[in-house]
């Protein structure tokens, strides 16, 4: 229990950490950095992050508890959903590095970005506060 | 009140995250801008004061917590190796002073890797 946990909290904390500097990265401009790091530190962070959840899900039993608790349910809600938000950010950044524009798509990654960091705040606060 | 606490201690635990992940990326050679630092460093500061602060409280308010727990001691001993890792490598970059920074980041990253270990397995508790 103890290592899927190690396991599933450094993944989130690369995934968050990963996130903040892609932030940072779109909003000053540099696209290729924020390219490279969700590539790098976000995508692998959200593998780790997620491998994680399910592990502990598997040997805690979690996925067989009826009703299924609501801090799992939003666990969920927020980490599947990341996957596809971080593949459209990286499409949207990477054509706009491509491109070398710093226009339209940027904008819309540095959105999504923005939108990811606030939902995974709102898990570390379900994952905290367990709420039924 | 736990939950509440528990919640901002994670809360400062990820800002010192990203500052670790922002300042990976200096060392492994991205050209990171200076609002990077400025902000990197800034979630250094308030992660650093939040995980102290929020993390003696919930010691202090939890019964099966003693503020003497070998791990606890352990935790703010690591912690005061990081945050002076952490203010050395921040006072170098801003004196321009790079010879040695990317060394002491990854020890520091190291530290807090240790801090994550402790929390997780809380030996003795």
């Amino acid at each position: 229990m103890n290592l899927a946990l190690f396991v599933h909290i450094l993944g989130a904390m690369v995934l968050v950490g990963s996130l903040v500097l892609v932030a940072t990265s779109l909003a000053a401009r540099d696209v290729k950095l924020g390219y490279r790091t969700l590539l790098i530190g976000v995508l692998p962070g959200w593998i780790v992050m997620r491998g994680g959840a399910e592990w502990i899900a598997e040997k805690e039993n979690v996925n067989d508890i009826d009703p299924t608790p609501a801090w799992v349910d939003i666990g969920y809600s927020v980490a599947e959903p990341t996957l596809l938000l971080i593949i459209i950010a990286a499409v949207c950044s990477g054509l706009a590095a491509r491109r070398g524009t710093t226009g339209g798509l940027r904008t819309a990654a540095l959105v999504l970005v923005g939108i990811m960091l606030v939902a995974s705040f709102v898990a570390i606060w379900a994952m905290a506060t367990k709420p039924t | 009140m736990y939950d509440w606490l528990l919640f901002l201690h994670l809360v400062a635990a990820f800002l010192l995250a990203a500052t670790i992940v922002m300042y990976s990326a200096v060392a492994l050679g991205a050209a990171a801008p200076g609002r990077t630092l400025f902000i990197a460093d800034r979630c250094w500061d308030v992660g650093g004061l939040g995980t102290l602060i929020f993390g003696i409280w919930l010691a202090l308010n939890l019964d099966q917590y003693d503020f003497f727990d070998g791990w606890i001691l352990g935790a703010l001993a690591l912690w005061f190796v990081a945050t002076g890792l952490g203010q050395s490598v921040q006072r170098r970059m801003a004196g321009g002073d790079t010879s040695a920074v990317a060394a002491m980041h990854w020890i520091r990253t190291l530290v807090v890797i240790g801090l994550l270990v402790l929390m997780v397995w809380k030996p003795g508790a």
